[in-house]
């Protein structure tokens, strides 16, 4: 089989190869948008038909809203917290997670002293802890950064942690016999050997940073895209609950398409493989 | 004082031994001088400690018994001296060839425009230039161990540690490799040590070839190969004196091995 298709000269094989080359791009988009628009699609249909629509409004009624509450301007206060909440909660996380990591990574002592710690504190689910949070921080915003930074600071730490101890040591040891200083040995070998490590963390800790907020604004809050969700799942308002979680949902594209960007730039020798020369 | 740049002076070596109570006597007692600008070669069966001398002398592991002294001092700290080329290129897989090799530069402090015309020459003489900016994962092997070899050259070590470089490539690679290795440490009058399993590689490329003996092991030989230079790597058998100094070698290495497989 496999022989055959390769001895086609010029046949049905290459012309379907070209074809397919050229169409791949958009082809594969369509077929990744294709699950999505059955799903609306279905959706649409089934709501009045096979659900009531007071349990599942319908992707028109949720567009509809979405429409209003940006005309109105109702939406930006809830958004303009909720964002803020997210932005600083996820920087404090990461900045944490790899200070943290990087420190009990590097030094053994360190971390045989609080490894135990701070494994025993990962295991404690952080959601519980938001009515404590509400009493430590506050009703504001302080409560719901401090939710999402915890959940952030977990998920980079260990990643961190785990980058910085797999550094090899034979290219460490390399690297101080041509002279490096601590700091040096930082900057030219620990960073950017822990760099995809840190990447990994940074993109799996988007979704939970927003989990974090959310569930702190769900809790207590005076503010923000929680509370509208929240609101609008309490007055049996199914269109307000998923235009909230269709912000949501953009925030998180956006987030993860910045991530991507920044892995793309930080990380640009490890997707450059095989490209090159293959002699002596 | 003399012309001797490193001592290896009643070395010996234990480790501890998974599971059992006592330590692994790994090195007893070796010693052995390393003239300047001489090419050293030490061979011995796997797993008789060879690359821990070389980590001695890298002052990357302190001996448990005797020293190792360069030029007169004793090594009891990372020693930035000497150069270390692995077994695998290590070439840092962040960083462009170029910046691999101006790395140890850049760590030593020299001046930006010196630092790139010593990166272009380092690399014009292992012939890598043209690729400057390729990522180490975009070489081939070979061309990835001239960058290991370009980024020891390029900060002129006084010593240069060799572990078995060429192990890992295949066989004409690497007859091009030693050649180049060759010529490279006539030009620059470099004191190398070379580690290696490979016979044929020790005699053609040293000045004196280092027995060692299985675990424990202890130095049988020090054997000097008095072959012209430049050597042909390529055709082993028709450097003069070849034959006779393989033997040499093979004499005291033979007994090392299984002995049920040798006849």
């Amino acid at each position: 089989m496999t022989d055959t298709a390769y001895g086609t000269p010029a046949g049905d094989a290459t012309a379907r190869g070209g074809l397919a080359a050229i169409a791949a791009r958009p082809l594969q988009w369509l077929l990744k948008l294709l699950p999505g628009i059955a799903l609306l699609l279905f959706w649409q249909w089934a709501s009045g038909r096979l659900i009531k629509e007071i349990y599942v409004s319908k992707p028109t009624a949720v567009a509809e809203r979405l429409y209003e509450l940006f005309a109105s301007g109702e939406i930006y206060p809830h958004l303009w917290t909720t964002g803020q909440e997210l932005v600083f909660g996820y920087v404090i996380g990461v900045a944490g997670g790899v200070v943290g990591g990087y420190a009990l990574g590097r030094s053994p002592r360190l971390s045989r002293i609080f490894e135990p710690y701070v494994m025993a504190f990962y295991g404690i689910p952080k959601i519980a802890l938001a009515p404590l949070f509400i009493i430590w921080f506050g009703i504001g915003m302080g409560s719901k950064i401090a939710l999402a930074a915890i959940m952030v600071f977990f998920l980079v730490f260990y990643n961190v942690f785990a980058g910085v101890r797999n550094v090899d040591r034979e290219l460490v040891n390399l690297t101080l016999i041509m002279g490096a200083n601590q700091r040096q040995l930082t900057w030219h070998v620990f960073l950017p050997a822990a760099a995809p490590y840190v990447m990994l963390g940074m993109r799996l800790a988007i979704p939970y940073s927003v989990i974090g907020v959310i569930v702190g604004e769900f809790t207590s809050s005076a503010q923000g895209l929680g509370l509208f969700i929240h609101e609008a799942s309490s007055t049996y308002d199914p269109a307000g609950v998923f235009a909230g979680i269709v912000i949501l949902l953009a925030f998180v594209t956006v987030a993860n398409i910045l991530a991507g960007r920044l892995e793309r730039r930080l990380l640009r020798w490890r997707a450059l493989s095989g490209a090159g020369p293959a002699d002596i | 004082m003399n012309d001797r740049a490193l001592v290896f002076d009643g070395i010996g070596q234990d480790f501890p031994s998974p599971g059992q109570r006592n330590k692994v006597r790994v090195l007893d007692g070796i010693s052995f001088d390393v003239e300047h600008g001489k090419f050293v070669a030490v061979i011995g069966p796997s797993g008789c400690g060879k690359s821990t001398l070389l980590q001695m002398a890298a002052g990357l592991l302190m001996p448990t018994r005797g020293a190792v002294h360069h030029r007169g001092r004793k090594i009891c700290a990372i020693n930035t001296e000497v150069g270390f080329v692995p077994q695998q290129a290590q070439l840092f897989p962040w960083k462009t060839l170029a910046e691999n090799v101006e790395l140890p530069l850049l760590l030593r402090g020299v001046a930006s425009d010196e630092r790139r015309e010593r990166v272009a020459s380092a690399l014009n003489s292992v012939g890598l230039k043209g690729f400057e900016q390729h990522f180490p994962s975009q070489l081939s092997g070979g061309m990835q161990k001239r960058g290991s070899i370009a980024r020891t050259l390029v900060y002129r070590p006084d010593i240069i540690l060799m572990d078995e470089p060429f192990g890992a490539l295949d066989a004409q690679t690497r007859m091009v490799m030693q050649s180049d290795l060759q010529a490279l440490s006539m030009e620059a009058g470099a004191t190398v040590i070379f580690v290696t399993h490979d016979i044929t590689e020790a005699v053609l490329l040293a000045d004196h070839v280092v027995v060692l003996s299985q675990r424990p092991s202890r130095l049988l030989a020090n054997i000097p190969i008095d072959l012209p230079r430049p050597r042909n790597m390529f055709e082993p058998f028709r450097n003069s004196g070849f034959e006779a100094a393989y033997d040499a070698v093979w004499t005291e290495f033979r007994s090392q091995l299984d002995t049920g497989r040798v006849h």
